[in-house]
């Protein structure tokens, strides 16, 4: 019947259509950079870094300007092309799609997404020669042949405090759920901004990653209670972002740079490079060693890279102590934690 | 608690929450005129969605809110007689057709989104009173009175429209013949059909209704926010749908509904932003709007019974 | 005398397989009541459906005041002044007598609706024809009366000349009825012309100027009450002469076998609809339980049958208590149950005759051979049911479903009592049931009777319970609030009690 037929392509749109976190990319493996004023950043293809076959399976479309799209990217500067499964929201067809690409003898599956770690317990041991990445992770479920990633959000947030602290004394986090990277970015920078002297952040989760309307509102409570500066996380920031620029407020981004949403008031992002795990794990594998091991993006090995905005004038005493505190945090001195 | 309890903190919460009710009423009243003739849509939040892309786009590349709130009641009108045709003349489930035209909505306008649009751009918000172009100075003394400013004058057109939809769909269903076409194909088709009254024409028409004002609710929504991305309603359709049985298909209920929702949420965002709810408790906080506005509407409209041919297709023995 | 209001002349109409309709005619007057008198399935709903244009005839053609008419819809035919007061009404609840009768209909003030002038025109209809109702109240207050006379006058508002009334005493109390009668008298007074679609003789006696029988399609008779009988219409109806009321022997009237101490229950709503019941039922009797549709007959009924757990007090089978039975244990204590509802309660559409005629007893030794069914004994124990109760099928594989009301209830009575009951609890028994199959089941209970079980037969037909019962209980608002001995008792005074005037 028509209807049903109607129905299969709006759940084949839905599914390709998906997004999750946002995450966006740039290119040097340094830890800070500044962008040029009104510049366009592309991906450009780098060197190949193996001749290892790579798959992909991720959650949202491969062009999603976001989660799956950063991978692949960070995996097209390693000079890698990979086969692509993409927009498998549904678990069990990324299993599906994770166990073929392992019976079909590639070497190297990235099971991009956090969801998908129950099917990886199933299908890595049946597929000892085959090596699982799979992220974002804090363990690697005790899997010898799975590699785990994950972001020190922490770091870079307590950077964004430091600098949002020189400021304004009040800052307002607009959180989303109390979970993942986005706790760890939220209390980073709760204490980053302390160490400068400001008042505790004010800080909300909406319990909600997507919800632009509540993030608005909630941006909005803050700007109404007075606060000087504001940040959040998740792609629901950008409603946060609206009110930050309709009031005049520094806002400081954090996964993917945030000029787009607002170039005068970023300030700085704190953006996510997978590139450099994916190349440390790679060349394991390429010596023999499948996994075991849990990664994770430091500024310290330029994962994270702290992004300022080039079209915002910040006060150059701020800019120079903010690198001071970025040098700090990589050489050990300041516990972001 | 003693910081909430200031007249500029209660006062920017009622007016938020003013604000926050908007796309919920209009997508509310709209579903509650279709509901009135028989026909329940749940796919109010795909239609949301795509109203809601079709005005940022539009605003996007023509900068004019008007053209985009156009758009975006087109586009309500296209979903609207496609759901029609599908519901009223081929007779199909009404449950998983609206599912159908939510899922539609949600991956389409995302399509179109990633294929247009790319990276979510702000655009500029719908202009409050004051900031209306060449009249806004008018409104700029009127919104710094104390309490009504805020509250009666801070806002944009649609919000005004929509408050002002309520009396307009309240006397449309009780005071005009195509009101009683309605609320009488709604609760016994097979009588409104014995006397002449066209069951299709007239569900049809209310579903138009129903799915222009969803339609705008996105639009609204989207120029309000001034942004779009992926799933950018949220679920608000589907809250839409609740507001409409626990109000009793009353749009005054209704809109009590939406407001009780909007102040909850403005509230709960309120106090978690001055710490009187510990962070540790935001997963509960963010559960109450849903639950008091719940048991607030059953415990008001708990004797309403919904029109007795909901769900049902309508064909002639 | 000018032009018929409606003639129909020579009408037929086959659907594939029937012949519905077989060269019918027959006329009505402005100022005159025609019944239209038939069993299920005579074609009276075909002709009906013609006339307001929902069929069309294979041949025959309608006059309309003289003028060949050509009726293409129920819309079409209230243009013409042609009225329906359909047996289900055709009402919305949540709209007001007002709305009701505006619906359709175009507004004097355009897009608004224009009520005012509406409930003024109806006040005067009232007036006129004595149909006193509030045009501004909703029609989910009124009572069935009432709503029939919005009916009524939805009909009379778009300026009926003809009005057709299918079944209309059905929902009736017996005063009602009357107010009805009387209602009716005052259209024809003002030469409105009246179809009267009835199956109750008396009524059709009572009310008629002129009667047209149908049976199996074709016009059996055309005639006058004055003319004819109550026997001699029935007859007619059924094609063999028909015994109107059973011929009772006298019985010794023997021990009490079901015993009903202060039995409340509640409905489905969960209020109270049997309110402290007393009741005793002897050997060789059947007690009549009257009262209009919803004052707790079904649910004493199901309670007897251990369906529905009574709140309070207590139901005695002989020395077996029963009040918290389930329906297995009260059909091993003697008690037989035929169901009002006998298509959702009493029997299994889809399963063929056989399996409904085993539906209780299918596990008895007498069925079984070797732990499997023996189906020679169970074909020769059914075919001898069907054979005993007259039931009309095909076959003995024919699914039930497909049998007429008064088949169905023949199998079920089959059943119920074949196992010999202490206690038959019949409710309805012969509602929807024609007059053949009806007289055939009043004969089973008599016989029953006879046979010393004690008989609750409940039932809204005042003449059914009349014509067999031994003692008579009037159930109003769940209470018993009158019970007699047949003797004494009056129709008057029985249709007062089932108003709650009693």
């Amino acid at each position: 019947m028509r209807v049903t037929r109607l129905l299969k392509l709006m759940a084949v749109l839905f599914a390709i259509s998906l997004t999750a976190a946002a995450c966006g990319g740039d290119d040097d493996s340094a830890s800070v950079t500044t962008s040029e004023c009104g510049s366009d950043l592309g991906v450009e293809k780098g060197d190949s870094v193996t001749d290892l076959s790579v798959a992909l399976v991720a959650p949202s479309a491969a062009d999603d300007v976001a989660f799956t799209q950063s991978m692949v990217d960070s995996l097209t500067r390693l000079g890698i092309e990979p086969q692509i499964t993409d927009g498998t929201f549904v678990v069990e067809e990324a299993a599906a799609a994770i166990r073929g690409y392992a019976e079909d003898g590639v070497n190297i599956v990235i099971a991009h997404g956090t969801q998908y770690g129950g099917s990886l317990a199933e299908i890595a041991p049946d597929f000892p020669e085959t090596s699982f990445i799979w992220g974002t992770a804090t363990d690697t479920q005790g899997l010898a042949n799975v590699f785990a990633y994950h972001p020190e959000a922490d770091q870079g947030g307590y950077v964004n405090g430091y600098i949002a602290a020189g400021l304004a004394g009040d800052i307002g986090v607009v959180g989303p759920v109390e979970a993942g990277d986005a706790v760890a970015y939220v209390e980073g920078f709760a204490k980053g901004a302390q160490a400068n002297g400001a008042s505790a952040p004010s800080i909300v989760y909406t319990g909600s990653f997507s919800d632009v309307a509540l993030a608005t509102t909630t941006a909005q409570a803050h700007a109404d209670n007075g606060v000087g500066a504001l940040t959040g996380t998740s792609q629901s920031a950008v409603g946060a972002v609206t009110v930050a620029t309709a009031n005049d407020l520094p806002w400081f981004g954090t996964q993917s740079n945030t000029e787009a949403w607002s170039t005068d008031l970023t300030v700085a992002s704190q953006v996510y490079h997978w590139d450099v795990v994916l190349k440390d794990m790679i060349e394991q594998i390429e010596g023999g060693t499948l996994g075991g091991e849990a990664m994770s993006l430091t500024l310290e090995n330029g994962g994270l890279v702290m992004e300022f905005n080039g079209c915002y004038d910040l006060d150059s005493d701020i800019r120079d102590a903010a690198e001071g505190v970025i040098e700090d945090i990589i050489a050990g001195e300041i516990s972001t934690k | 608690m003693s910081q909430f309890f200031t007249l500029s903190v209660l006062t920017a919460t009622l007016a938020t929450a003013i604000k926050f009710a908007v796309p919920y009423l209009l997508a509310s009243l709209g579903e509650t005129i279709g509901q009135r003739s028989g026909v329940l849509n749940l796919g109010v939040d795909g239609i949301m969605l795509l109203g809601a892309f079709g005005a940022y786009y539009t605003v996007l590349e023509t900068d004019s809110h008007l053209l985009g709130l156009a758009v975006g009641l087109i586009i309500g009108l296209l979903m609207g007689l496609l759901y029609a045709v599908v519901t009223v003349f081929l007779h199909a489930q009404q449950g998983i057709s609206g599912i159908g035209i939510f899922l539609f909505g949600l991956g389409f306008s995302d399509l179109l989104f990633q294929e247009l649009v790319g990276s979510v751009k702000p655009v500029k918000p719908l202009p409050t009173l004051d900031k209306l172009p060449g009249v806004g100075g008018i409104f700029e003394p009127l919104v710094d009175i104390d309490i009504l400013g805020p509250l009666v004058f801070d806002h944009d057109l649609m919000t005004y429209t929509a408050f002002l939809l309520v009396p307009v769909v309240t006397w449309l269903l009780n005071k005009t013949t195509f009101g009683m076409n309605v609320r009488a194909v709604g609760e016994n088709p097979q009588a409104a059909d014995s006397l002449g009254v066209s069951v299709a024409r007239t569900r049809f028409i209310a579903i138009m209704f129903g799915c222009v004002l969803a339609g705008l609710a996105g639009a609204t929504l989207a120029l309000q926010l001034a942004v779009f991305q992926h799933n950018l309603t949220n679920g608000i359709g589907f809250i839409a749908v609740a507001l409409v049985y626990f109000g009793a298909w009353q749009p005054r209920w209704v809109m009590a509904g939406a407001l009780l929702y909007g102040l909850v949420t403005a509230t709960r965002l309120r106090w978690q932003s001055l710490d009187i709810i510990p962070q540790g408790a935001s997963d509960i906080a963010a559960m109450t709007p849903a639950i008091i506005t719940i048991l607030a509407l059953v415990l008001l409209a708990s004797r309403a019974r919904g029109p007795a041919a909901l769900t049902k297709p309508f064909t002639r023995h | 005398m000018s032009a018929p209001v409606l003639q129909m002349h020579n009408i037929t109409k086959t659907f594939p397989g029937v012949l519905a309709n077989d060269d019918v005619s027959f006329d009505v007057h402005a100022g005159e009541v025609h019944t239209l008198l038939g069993e299920n399935g005579a074609g009276k709903s075909t002709l009906m459906k013609i006339l307001f244009g929902l069929y069309q005839p294979d041949s025959g053609q309608i006059l309309l005041r003289g003028q060949q008419a050509n009726i293409t819809s129920p819309t079409d035919a209230i243009e013409k002044r042609v009225g329906m007061v359909h047996q289900h009404f055709m009402l919305v609840p949540t709209l007001t007598v007002a709305e009701n009768v505006a619906l359709g209909l175009p507004s004097s003030r355009g897009l608004r609706t224009d009520l005012d002038a509406v409930s003024e025109r109806i006040a005067s209809i009232s007036e006129q024809y004595g149909l006193s109702v509030d045009p501004g109240v909703e029609i989910w207050k009124l009572s069935v009366g009432e709503r029939q006379r919005v009916e009524i006058i939805k009909a009379l508002y778009r300026d009926a000349e003809l009005l057709v009334l299918d079944e209309p005493t059905a929902v009736l109390t017996p005063q009602e009825v009357d107010d009805l009668f009387v209602i009716l008298r005052q259209m024809t007074a003002a030469d409105t012309a009246i179809i009267f679609i009835s199956h109750k003789l008396h009524e059709v006696m009572e009310l008629s100027d002129r009667i047209t029988v149908l049976r199996n399609g074709r016009v059996t008779g055309h005639t006058t009450p004055a003319e004819t009988s109550r026997q001699q219409l029935a007859d007619l109806m059924v094609g063999r002469e028909v015994k109107l009321a059973p011929d009772k022997p006298p019985v010794d009237l023997g021990l009490v076998r079901l015993k009903l101490r202060g039995v409340t229950v509640k409905g489905d709503r969960g209020t109270i609809a049997v309110d402290n019941v007393d009741l005793d039922v002897h050997a060789g009797e059947i007690l009549g339980v009257a009262g209009v549709s919803g004052n707790g007959q079904r649910e004493l009924a199901e309670t007897i049958a251990g369906l529905r757990p009574a709140e309070a007090g207590s139901v005695q089978l002989d020395d077996t208590d029963l009040s918290k039975a389930n329906p297995a244990q009260s059909r091993a204590a003697g008690l037989s149950y035929v169901p009002e509802e006998r298509m959702k309660d009493g029997a299994v559409g889809e399963f063929d005759v056989s399996e409904n005629l085993l539906l209780i007893n299918h596990g008895e030794k007498r069925f079984l051979r070797n732990g499997l069914f023996n189906f020679d004994a169970i074909k020769s124990h059914c075919q001898q049911l069907v054979d005993d109760f007259a039931v009309k099928t095909p076959s003995l594989s024919t699914p039930t479903s497909s049998l007429s009301g008064g088949n169905i209830q023949k199998v079920i009575m089959a059943r119920e009592l074949e196992s010999s009951p202490a206690v038959l609890v019949a409710a309805q028994p012969t509602r929807g049931v024609d007059i053949g199959a009806a007289e055939y089941i009043h004969s089973q209970l008599v016989k029953q009777r006879s046979d010393g079980v004690a008989i609750v037969m409940i039932s809204e037909d005042l003449d059914e319970v009349l014509g067999l019962a031994d003692r008579i209980a009037v159930m109003f608002e769940g209470r018993i609030v009158k019970i007699v001995d047949r003797e004494n008792a009056t129709k008057d005074q029985l249709g007062l009690a089932m108003a709650g005037a009693g």
